[in-house]
C-alpha cells in the first residue's frame, strides 16, 4: 500500500483518507497523533504526529548519547503534557542501569515539563518495570508513560504495544539498540551542538534525530532543537532546507552533516517499517 | 527461654533469673512444683531438692513476644485482645468476647474452642469468663474448677473465698494484707471503706473496684480496633494465594455494606491471615483514596502477596481470614450505577494506579519531586512517596526564570580530571569515566555557596559550569573550593547531565 501512496504523490492525500476511512470503517477507531509541530518532520509520520496509543522508542545511537535520548523522549513527554488535561500525570519508570543518574525536578521544570505531574516509578529490574508500564498503560490514568528499561524482548513489546493501544496513551520506551520489537516510531538519537542564542548561551537542546522505523511512514533524519524558553520542537537552521530532510542518510551523520554541507547522498529510499 | 536444647516436660524444669545471692527461680513446670520447689527458691538449693532439675535461663523479651504473639492469634475471635501487662503478670491476655460469642454457638462453645487449640499448641491453658476483666483474671488463675463462666451479678459471691492475690496487688500491699491478717476477698469485701483508703494506697480499692464491676477497667488492645471487621471461618485450610484473594473479596463485600450505610471509605485496611499452627501473617495495605470497592482491595492484596511471597508462608494452609478496615474516611456518595457503566473518575483512576504499583513495588519505589527552598543542587528537591494530593500544591519556579538545571542528576557527584586555567578558568579537558572530552563551549560560572547555618563543618563553595564537548554532549560540572581561600588544589566533579 505504501508503494501506492509513494507512487502517486498527486492523490496522496486522498488516497491516506481513503484508507484511514476503510480502518475506522473496520473497527480500529482513528487514534489522534500529536505533530512535532514541524512540516517537515510530521510529513513522514502517518498521521502527521506521533500516534497516541502505540509504543514509540528511543535509542541511543553510542551509549554516551543516552542522556540526548532521554532528553528527547522529556520533550515529547512535555508538549504531549501540555495538551492534556492538567490533572493527569505523566509516569515515568526507569529500570535500574538504564539512566545515568536519576530525573532531575529542576531540570523537568527547566523542559517545560511540569515535576508535580511527574511520578517516578524506580523498578528494581527490568520485569517489575516491564510490568509497571503494562498497569500503568492499562489504567488509562496517566497521559503519556515514558519508561528506560535495558532489555526488552519482541513478546514484551507487543504486550505493551497493545497496552498502549487500548488505553489510547503514547508510551516512550528509551531502550538499547538491536532487539526487534513491535514499535510503530523508532528513533535512533544522537547528541549534536546547540546552537547558542544571542547573547551566546545555550538555551535549548539539539539532536541529530533520526526515525529509523516507522509503520505507514517514511524514515528521515533531521537536526531537531529544542527550545527552553517556549518549549518548541524546531529544524536547527542549517536542515530547515527540506531537501535535506527528505534524505534518509543512515549512516551516522558525520561532522559535515551537522555543519549544514550537503550530506552524500546514499541509496535514497530507506526500508519503511 | 534461650536454650536450644530440647527439653523434657514431664521432668522439673525451671526458669532462673539472677538475683541477690546466685540464680533464682523465676518460673517452674508442675513436675517442678511436685518435687516441692517454688519460684524465688535458690537455683543451689532446688538442685539439691530435684535431680535430674533443667535449668534455663529466663528471658523475659521473648517471652513478651510470644505473648504477642499468641494474642494476636486470638484476634480471631474477637478484634479486642490485650495482653497481660506487668501488673497482671505478664502471663496471658484479656479477650473482649462481648458480642462474639454467639458466632461460636455460645460462651461455652468459645471457651471448650479455646481451652482445645491452645491444648493443640501444648499450651496448659486456664481460662475464665467473667463480667469484669479483674474478676476473670481472679477466677482463672485462683478458681479451683476452671474453666469457669461466671454468670453476671455473681462476682462477690465468686471472689469471696479466693485469696487477696486474686485482686492483682503489687507485693507490698499484699504482704501488709496478710500481716493485718486479711487472707481472704471476702475478709475485704464487707468492711467500710474508709479506714481501706487511709491506710493503703488507691490500688487496692480500684482493683476491688474492678473487679467487682464498681469501676471501668478500658482494655488495651494488640491491635488498634478496627472501625469495620469482617472475619471468616473456613471449613477446610486454604493454601493458595488465589483463595486467600477470593476470600478477601467476599469479606470485603460483606464490609462495603457498613461503609455505604455510614457514607465512608477504606483508607487503610488489614488482612489477617491465621494459620493453622497458630501463626498470624498481617498484611497491611495503604490507599490514596478511600475506596469501597471490593475489586480494587482484591487486587490490591492480590500484589502485595505477590511482593511478600517469600515472606508469607503458607505451611499447611489458613483456617480463618479477618479484614479490618483500620482506618476509615468520609467518602462522597456516588452513583455507583454510573461508575460501573462508564470510566471511573480521573482523580480515582490515578489514585488506584498509585495503589496498585506500591503494592506491588513497594512505597518506595513509587514516588514524587518536591521542590525545596536551598541552592544545594542536591538538596534543592526531595522524592517522596506519592500521593494524590501532591501536584496541586507545589510552587517549582518558573521554567524560564531558573538557572540551566541539567535533566539527569547523578546524586553522588563523581569526581573528574579536569584541565582548567588556575584559579577560576572554565575547564579545558576533561577525563571522567574513562572519557576524554574537550571543552567547546563552556558556561558559567555559576557560584554556589555552602549552607554555613546548616553545620558547623566548611562546606566549599562550589563554581558550577555547563560544558559543552566536540560532539553536542553537555555535562554540569563544578570545581569545589576557591583557590587560596578554601583549598589550594580544588577538585572537579561532574554533578549532572544536559541534553
Amino acid at each position: 500500500m505504501l508503494s501506492v501512496v509513494e507512487n502517486r504523490p498527486g492523490n496522496r492525500a486522498e488516497i491516506v483518507h481513503e484508507l484511514r476511512r476503510l480502518m475506522a470503517w473496520g473497527g480500529v477507531a482513528e487514534a489522534h497523533a500529536l505533530p512535532f509541530g514541524l512540516p517537515a518532520l510530521d510529513a513522514h509520520l502517518p498521521q502527521g504526529g506521533l500516534t497516541c496509543g502505540a509504543l514509540h522508542e528511543a535509542t541511543p545511537e553510542a551509549p554516551s548519547d543516552l542522556p540526548a535520548a532521554f532528553g528527547f523522549i522529556v520533550a515529547i513527554a512535555a508538549t504531549m503534557l501540555a495538551r492534556m488535561p492538567p490533572d493527569a500525570p505523566v509516569l515515568f519508570v526507569t529500570a535500574p542501569g538504564a539512566l545515568i543518574g536519576r530525573p532531575y525536578g529542576h531540570g523537568l521544570n527547566r523542559f517545560g515539563l511540569d515535576p508535580g505531574r511527574v511520578i517516578l516509578v524506580e523498578a528494581a529490574d527490568d520485569r517489575q518495570a516491564l510490568w509497571a508500564m503494562e498497569e500503568a498503560l492499562r489504567s488509562a490514568a496517566p497521559a503519556a508513560v515514558a519508561g528506560a528499561v535495558g532489555k526488552l524482548d519482541f513478546r514484551a513489546s507487543q504486550r505493551l504495544h497493545f497496552a498502549a493501544l487500548e488505553s489510547a496513551r503514547p508510551l516512550l520506551l528509551l531502550r538499547p539498540p538491536g532487539m526487534p520489537s513491535v514499535a510503530v516510531t523508532r528513533w535512533r538519537i544522537a547528541a549534536a551542538r546547540a546552537s547558542p542564542d544571542r547573547f551566546g548561551l545555550i538555551a535549548g537542546s539539539c539532536w541529530r534525530v533520526t526515525l529509523e522505523r516507522c509503520r505507514n511512514g517514511r524514515p528521515g533524519q533531521w537536526l531537531v532543537e529544542f527550545d527552553h524558553a517556549s518549549h518548541r520542537f524546531s529544524l536547527a537552521a542549517a536542515l530547515a532546507d527540506p531537501a535535506f530532510s527528505r534524505a534518509g542518510s543512515r549512516k551516522r551523520g558525520s561532522e559535515n552533516f551537522s555543519r549544514g554541507r550537503k550530506p552524500r547522498w546514499r541509496g535514497d529510499r530507506a526500508r519503511a517499517g | 527461654m534461650t536454650g536450644h536444647e530440647p527439653v523434657d516436660p514431664d521432668q522439673p524444669l525451671v526458669l532462673i533469673v539472677d538475683a541477690a545471692g546466685g540464680p533464682r527461680i523465676a518460673a517452674l513446670n508442675e513436675a517442678a512444683e511436685a518435687a516441692g520447689l517454688a519460684i524465688q527458691d535458690l537455683l543451689a538449693d532446688a538442685r539439691a531438692k530435684a535431680a535430674s532439675l533443667q535449668a534455663h535461663r529466663a528471658d523475659p523479651a521473648a517471652d513478651d513476644a510470644a505473648l504477642r504473639r499468641l494474642a494476636l492469634w486470638a484476634t480471631r475471635y474477637t478484634p479486642t485482645v490485650s495482653p497481660w501487662g506487668e501488673a497482671d503478670g505478664a502471663d496471658g491476655f484479656f479477650l473482649d468476647v462481648t458480642g462474639a460469642a454467639h458466632l461460636f454457638g455460645g460462651e461455652e462453645r468459645l471457651l471448650a474452642d479455646l481451652a482445645a487449640r491452645l491444648d493443640r499448641f501444648g499450651l496448659p491453658a486456664r481460662l475464665a469468663i467473667a463480667e469484669t476483666a479483674g474478676a476473670a483474671w481472679a477466677l482463672a488463675r485462683f478458681h479451683p474448677a476452671a474453666p469457669v463462666i461466671l454468670p453476671a451479678g455473681a462476682e462477690a459471691q465468686a471472689l469471696a473465698p479466693l485469696p487477696v492475690a486474686a485482686l492483682r496487688l503489687a507485693p507490698d500491699t499484699r504482704t501488709t494484707l496478710r500481716r493485718l491478717g486479711f487472707k481472704q476477698v471476702g475478709a475485704l469485701l464487707d468492711k467500710p471503706r474508709a479506714p481501706f483508703a487511709a491506710r493503703f494506697a488507691a490500688e487496692l480499692l480500684r482493683r476491688l473496684d474492678q473487679a467487682l464491676g464498681r469501676a471501668a477497667e478500658p482494655l488495651v488492645p494488640i491491635v488498634a480496633p478496627p472501625v469495620y471487621h469482617s472475619l471468616r471461618y473456613l471449613i477446610e485450610p486454604i493454601v493458595t494465594q488465589a483463595a486467600v484473594v477470593a476470600v478477601a473479596t467476599r469479606l470485603m463485600k460483606d464490609l462495603v455494606h457498613a461503609l455505604v450505610r455510614d457514607g465512608a471509605g477504606a483508607r487503610a485496611l488489614r488482612l489477617s491471615l491465621y494459620r493453622v499452627d497458630g501463626e498470624i501473617a498481617l498484611i497491611d495495605i495503604g490507599l490514596t483514596l478511600p475506596t469501597r470497592s471490593a475489586e480494587h482491595v482484591a487486587r490490591l492484596i492480590d500484589l502485595k502477596l505477590e511482593r511478600i511471597a517469600e515472606i508469607v508462608e503458607f505451611g499447611f494452609g489458613f483456617e480463618a481470614l479477618g479484614l479490618a478496615i483500620t482506618t476509615a474516611e468520609r467518602m462522597e456518595p456516588m452513583q455507583t450505577d454510573a461508575a460501573a457503566a462508564g470510566e471511573a473518575a480521573h482523580p480515582e483512576r490515578c489514585a488506584a494506579l498509585i495503589d496498585n504499583l506500591r503494592q506491588r513495588l513497594g512505597p518506595r519505589r513509587v514516588r514524587q519531586l518536591k521542590p525545596v527552598a536551598s541552592h544545594i543542587p542536591e538538596r534543592a528537591e526531595t522524592a517522596c512517596a506519592a500521593a494524590n494530593e501532591a501536584w496541586i500544591d507545589q510552587t517549582w519556579p518558573a521554567p524560564g526564570e531558573s538557572r540551566p538545571r541539567p535533566l539527569l542528576f547523578l546524586p553522588q557527584a563523581e569526581p573528574a580530571d579536569v584541565i582548567a586555567e588556575v584559579p577560576e578558568g572554565p575547564p579545558q579537558r576533561f577525563r571522567w569515566r574513562g572519557e576524554i572530552h574537550g571543552v567547546v563551549h563552556a558556561q558559567g560560572p555559576e557560584r554556589i555557596a555552602g549552607e554555613w547555618w546548616r553545620s558547623r563543618a566548611l562546606q566549599p563553595t562550589r563554581d558550577y559550569y555547563l560544558i559543552e564537548d566536540a560532539v553536542g554532549h553537555r555535562f554540569w560540572l563544578y570545581r569545589e573550593g576557591l583557590y587560596g581561600r578554601e583549598t589550594s588544589a580544588a577538585r572537579w566533579f561532574v554533578h549532572g547531565l544536559f541534553t
